[in-house]
């Protein structure tokens, strides 16, 4: 599905350049939830960039298999982006404006996104009318109106209370069952991690790369007895684990 | 709430009564020579007499449609001089030097040069007003393109949006912030520019009536045209404020 070969991305300063990814080579099946932690500079942001095609990589390919679609992925922010000057409706539909998608087309699929995202009764409502996860949940929505088969999500819940992250969280799953895309998820939160991937791959700094790669187990759907049970605890506590020793 | 509201209007009307009961007394009681300092009810009734006769009508829309043609003009050459230096660093690096010489340059001295240049008819006025607000639009837009989140194109970069979607859709919306506070700081430039220009030729509009009203001592025509150009002034601050308010009504204080 996505397949990185050498994928390496440099950054140039004055007086030389920093390496911000060393070389690395995976391949992430269609359909799987990747979390990847790593501490700050580890390259993990960078990595999403580079396969969302934001940054132009250094050296190396990255392959999406998804077919013919014209925008293979939908990408949330850590802040949510939106338009400031659009209600919730139009910031979810712009994706499809700009694909020069058919109005009655676009209001059913925005009306859909609405419902899937709880946004029911906001429709009209500007940005800075909502809190911010509301607005999180506007940006999700939009990362997935024009129906991308990726969606990339870099440290998406990192500006919001806990509260509404472990909601978010659960939304979050509850979406990926339910259109069956591939995600990649970019976090700080090894709990976060272990609770949404069906793969952790943890990451290192200076330079960054790819230091282990974790399949998670868990049962789905998961959910509350998901943070009961042991092997979630065991997986949580090895990649604190690694974590520590990439410091 | 309602208080708040009609706060302003409260002051500048204040103001305004307080300025024309001063106007009053120094013409009337205080004993100033007509000649000098029209009353306020003579002023008024030249105003209205002129405007009831139909003999200002064409003045007032001479010097209204230049107003407008110069902004009009000197707003999107401005917007499109801000794009193309936000679009191309390095050419603004090269140009950052000649543009303060042009924008610090008292473009009013070079009105006699324009009539010298591009003759004295319309051209002449059109370009100074379009170069008295060119700058101030030129700079606002700039400052307001400048300021856009850069992550507004990583959006458009993953949607794939064609240059001219990405200037429309995002880019001009997002600057209109910057391009309003120059538009309204043009449209005075722009009003004195109008009147400038036609002091200097032409035997059409306010800045025409007030050289020929000084000319033949008709001081409350005078005083009548500088009132007028006065409530334009108001006028085009408070339409450019209405458009401003429901335009960027997206963008007030609270949150982000």
């Amino acid at each position: 599905m996505i397949t990185t070969s050498g994928l390496t991305k440099s950054f140039d300063l004055e007086g030389g350049s920093i390496l911000a990814l060393a070389p690395l080579d995976h391949r992430i099946e269609k359909g799987s939830f990747v979390s990847i932690v790593g501490p700050s500079g580890c390259g993990k942001s960078t990595f999403l960039r580079l396969i969302a095609g934001l940054e132009d990589a250094s050296g190396g390919t990255v392959k999406l298999d998804t077919g013919s679609a014209k925008r293979p992925v939908g990408f949330v922010f850590q802040d949510a982006v939106l338009l400031p000057w659009k209600t919730v409706r139009d910031n979810i539909r712009f994706p499809l404006d700009t694909a020069g998608v058919r109005r009655d087309e676009g209001n059913r699929i925005v009306g859909e996104l609405i419902d899937l995202v709880g946004l029911t009764g906001f429709e009209d409502a500007l940005p800075k009318q909502l809190s911010g996860g509301m607005r999180q949940r506007a940006a999700i929505a939009r990362a997935l109106s024009d129906d991308p088969p990726i969606l990339l999500m870099d440290e998406p819940f990192s500006a919001v209370d806990l509260l509404t992250r472990e909601t978010l969280n659960d939304e979050l799953l509850r979406i990926w069952q339910r259109t069956g895309k591939t995600i990649l998820l970019v976090t700080h939160s090894v709990e976060e991690a272990a609770y949404l991937g069906s793969e952790v791959m943890v990451m290192s700094p200076r330079p960054g790369r790819l230091k282990k790669t974790y399949t998670v187990d868990l049962p789905h759907p998961r959910g509350e007895a998901t943070k009961l049970d042991p092997a979630y605890h065991q997986l949580v506590a090895e990649l604190r684990q690694d974590m520590r020793e990439t410091e | 709430m309602m208080l708040a509201r009609f706060r302003p209007v409260f002051e500048y009307g204040l103001a305004l009564l307080l300025l024309t009961i001063a106007w009053w007394y120094a013409s009337g009681p205080m004993g100033i020579p007509k000649y000098l300092l029209p009353s306020p009810q003579s002023t008024v009734s030249t105003l209205w007499d002129s405007l009831v006769s139909g003999q200002l009508w064409p003045h007032l829309w001479f010097t209204l449609r230049n107003i407008f043609l110069g902004l009009a003009i000197g707003g999107v050459a401005g917007v499109a001089g801000a794009y193309l230096l936000y679009k191309m660093p390095r050419l603004s690096t090269y140009l950052d030097g000649p543009l303060v010489v042009f924008q610090t340059a008292p473009k009013i001295a070079l009105a006699p040069l324009f009539v010298v240049w591009f003759g004295l008819g319309l051209t002449a006025k059109i370009v100074l007003i379009v170069s008295l607000v060119f700058f101030p639009v030129l700079m606002g837009a700039l400052a307001g393109f400048r300021s856009i989140d850069s992550r507004m194109h990583d959006l458009a970069k993953l949607l794939k949006l064609s240059p001219l979607s990405l200037f429309w859709r995002i880019d001009l919306m997002a600057a209109l912030p910057g391009i309003f506070v120059g538009l309204k700081i043009g449209a005075v430039q722009a009003l004195v520019g109008a009147i400038l220009a036609e002091w200097i030729s032409g035997s059409d509009g306010l800045g025409y009536l007030m050289t020929f009203a000084s000319a033949t001592y008709k001081t409350s025509l005078l005083f009548g045209a500088v009132l007028l150009t006065s409530l334009l002034g108001i006028a085009l601050h408070g339409l450019l404020g209405a458009i401003e308010s429901r335009l960027l009504s997206w963008k007030v204080q609270d949150g982000r």
